[in-house]
């Protein structure tokens, strides 16, 4: 019985976290100052994109619409997910609340904020997925929360988007290493075999 | 019937199986009593290897060494009476580790690729019903290697069975350093899948070495340990990707790289299995062809038994509700704990991995349970105790789908867990008293339909985007539920069922009712006839008639 009050005890502990964590939660995305920054992300070449080579070229400046300029401490600016690339992948979904949004997983750069407009050459990493991509700006106020943001693309994230290829991470080392250990795994097995089945016939004939 | 029954029993014949009912009353007790087992041995003949109800039956070597030479006690055919989990010796217990940890690598393996979905998903471009897709087929092949594995250990063995899957699955997990896309995943963790008999080679070559009083307790603790492989390699392999991203390989060559781990634990099993292992306690397959008799059966005819035996069908059905959501478990909870309460990935994996691990202990825990219940109350409490486990099992999924906070879900995986395991262990209590006969084949097409009711399972509730991974967990927990209601249909004549008393057939006509006439005037039946003494057990407390007149 002693175990069962104390694993009720924990859990209940466990519980209160749960309930008091959850007045953070609530923050959404909607309640954000759209088009504060003007943002532009340029690609270093036509086409196609590949990661870890190609490079983006982003400025981003403060908008003539801006009305929370003051609260502005940090911008972060991060790769987002165009819808062509969201679908049947849910765990890059859009959603509302901001702790729960994942469209926007890739960091580029963080810096603080300034009046004056601000760029950056950014090179894709090679942890980039095949995609179709625009760029956002969150401005952050001093207690981490976003206030407003800019993004390179319209409301409806269907244009100045750009294809990104990702690295395809195989090696011809490892190929080689690949091929090399199954051959070998195949072998051993059979030169077992044989060798046993060959003792066994002398052994037979003795 | 009875009339030649007596005849078989009360004359002095040298190929009597029980020469009086202390003998009986002997053997009979000593089905529930390990510990006395070295002073009752069965009074055993050579030519009738089934005797002792052994799936192994055509291995049977007949022996003539004494039993000094083994470090475990033994019967009179070698096998060990005692099972003594810590020790190496050769070649019972020696045999029981490379197995177990063989079947293991082989899950491992199957499963090594669950816990790196979130990075794989990225570098091959998935979408989710790649995803599903790939974990349907991971758990699809083994339905066809698993049939197909119990006449390679009859042909080979169950050393090289077990050493052949082993090895030469290896080349398979090497290849997931050529993949590209969906396609190539796909079809690597299929061939990757097939792997998985290794089941069939693990219980088969238990039961060469252990008698079949502690079998159950043997393949029981054998295949859950063997099944503790989904969970470790939940642990494994987003460690090992970890060391190896940090000695500076790019994500998407990482994950690559981490598979050479499972490829070479496949070599290295293999290899050990090879030098260490033997087929049986007396040496290996070799010897057995030299020597004695082997009473066989017609591959045919067995099938027909297992195949027209309604109950057969009912606990495939069943075990594809309880390993088979195992198996699906396996391949999603990693990605779903990473994605839904946005864990790192190695937390998401040793979360992922108590799931698996629960194995440890809750599928012994299952078949003891379901040995105490047949203690009280017979095989009814067998049935009515793998409905309880399974369903409370059902009840659990549907909690950890509706589950919203990190704690309630982890409390509720766990529970399912133990639920749905403990549900294996006690599936495979009853299963062995379906058929005599066709304990073999059974076995497998219940190991199969394990594996069938997982690629269900994944494909209707994983591999769309019509269900998100929560509500697919749920349903699942609601097709548990109604797929465990159909034990109240199996009824065992001489037993009873759920909810109906036994019938006047006894364990007897029972079993022996699977062999034609023309079969028993050839004396086929006597390990049937055996088994069905043993077995009075099951008619629980009240169950005193040992001698049928």
């Amino acid at each position: 019985m002693a175990i069962h009050k104390i694993f009720f005890a924990s859990l209940l502990i466990c519980l209160l976290f749960q309930i008091s964590h959850g007045a953070t939660k609530e923050r959404l995305f909607s309640d954000l100052e759209k088009g504060a920054l003007e943002v532009t992300a340029t690609p270093s070449r036509e086409g196609v994109l590949d990661a870890g080579i190609d490079k983006l070229s982003i400025t981003w400046k403060l908008s003539s619409t801006a009305t929370k300029e003051a609260e502005f401490t940090t911008i972060k600016v991060k790769l987002c997910y165009a819808p062509v690339s969201q679908v049947d992948r849910p765990w890059r979904k859009t959603e509302n609340e901001l702790f729960k949004d994942k469209s926007c997983p890739h960091k580029i750069i963080t810096r603080p904020y300034d009046k004056s407009p601000q760029s950056f050459e950014y090179t894709l990493e090679r942890d980039i997925p095949t995609g179709t991509y625009f760029v956002r700006a969150y401005a952050v106020d001093a207690k981490g929360h976003e206030v407003a943001f800019g993004q390179s693309t319209d409301e409806a994230k269907s244009t100045k988007l750009f294809s990104v290829q990702a690295i395809s991470g195989r090696h011809k080392s490892l190929d080689i290493a690949s091929v090399c250990f199954s051959v070998f795994s195949v072998l051993a097995l059979l030169v077992f075999f044989v060798n046993e089945k060959r003792k066994a016939k002398i052994e037979q004939s003795k | 019937m009875p009339q030649t029954f007596e005849t078989h029993d009360r004359t002095a014949e040298p190929e009597d199986i029980f020469h009086s009912d202390t003998d009986l009353l002997e053997t009979i007790a000593a089905h529930h009593d390990v510990s006395d087992q070295v002073q009752a041995p069965k009074q055993l003949s050579p030519s009738h290897s089934s005797e002792t109800g052994d799936t192994g039956s055509s291995m049977h070597g007949v022996s003539t060494k004494t039993t000094g030479k083994y470090d475990l006690p033994v019967d009179l055919e070698d096998k060990a009476t005692v099972f003594k989990i810590l020790s190496v010796a050769k070649p019972h217990m020696r045999t029981f580790h490379l197995s177990w940890i063989s079947f293991s690598t082989c899950f491992v393996s199957t499963f090594a690729a669950a816990p790196l979905v979130p990075i794989i998903r990225e570098n091959l471009n998935l979408t989710k019903q790649d995803i599903g897709n790939a974990g349907v087929a991971s758990v699809s092949g083994s339905i066809f290697s698993r049939l197909v594995m119990g006449a390679v250990c009859d042909i080979l063995g169950p050393r090289y069975g077990c050493a052949f899957l082993v090895m030469l699955s290896a080349p398979t997990v090497f290849s997931m350093s050529f993949v590209g896309g969906a396609a190539g995943f796909i079809t690597v963790r299929f061939m990757i899948g097939f792997c998985l008999a290794t089941f069939v080679s693990c219980q088969y070559w238990m039961s060469t070495m252990f008698t079949s009083n502690i079998i159950g307790l043997v393949n029981g603790t054998a295949a859950g340990w063997g099944n503790m492989g989904g969970g470790i390699t939940q642990l494994l392999m987003p460690v090992v990707y970890e060391i190896i991203r940090r000695c500076g390989a790019t994500a998407f060559t990482a994950w690559r790289i981490a598979f050479f781990v499972p490829g070479w634990l496949h070599i290295i099993m293999g290899i050990l299995v090879l030098t260490l292992g033997q087929d049986l306690p007396g040496g290996n397959r070799k010897d057995m062809e030299i020597r004695g008799k082997v009473v066989k059966d017609k591959l045919g005819k067995i099938m027909w038994c297992a195949v027209t035996n309604y109950r057969t069908w009912i606990f495939v059905l069943l075990y594809g509700y309880s390993m088979g959501v195992e198996l699906s478990t396996d391949n999603v909870i990693a990605e779903y704990f990473f994605d839904r309460f946005h864990l790192k990935l190695h937390t998401a994996g040793i979360i992922a991995a108590s799931f698996g691990m629960a194995n440890f202990f809750a599928r012994p825990a299952g078949g003891y349970a379901s040995d105490m219940a047949a203690k009280y109350f017979g095989m009814r409490g067998r049935l009515w105790a793998l409905w309880i486990i399974q369903t409370a099992g059902g009840i659990f999924c549907v909690w950890l789908g509706r589950a919203n906070t990190l704690v309630t879900a982890v409390v509720a995986m766990i529970l399912f867990s133990l639920g749905a395991q403990a549900a294996c262990g006690a599936t495979f209590a009853i299963v062995p008293f379906i058929s005599r006969r066709s304990l073999g084949i059974i076995s497998g097409l219940t190991g199969a339909g394990g594996n069938f009711g997982s690629g269900l399972t994944q494909l209707i509730f994983f591999s769309t985007s019509r269900f998100t991974t929560e509500q697919g967990l749920t349903w699942m927990g609601v097709m548990i539920i109604a797929c465990t209601l159909p034990v109240t249909l199996c009824r065992f004549p001489q037993w009873g069922s759920m909810f109906l008393p036994p019938s006047t057939v006894t364990a007897e006509q029972y079993y022996v009712s699977e062999w034609s006439e023309e079969e028993k005037q050839n004396n086929m039946h006597l390990g049937s006839l055996a088994f069905a003494k043993s077995a009075e057990s099951e008619g629980g407390r009240r169950a005193h008639s040992t001698v049928i007149v």
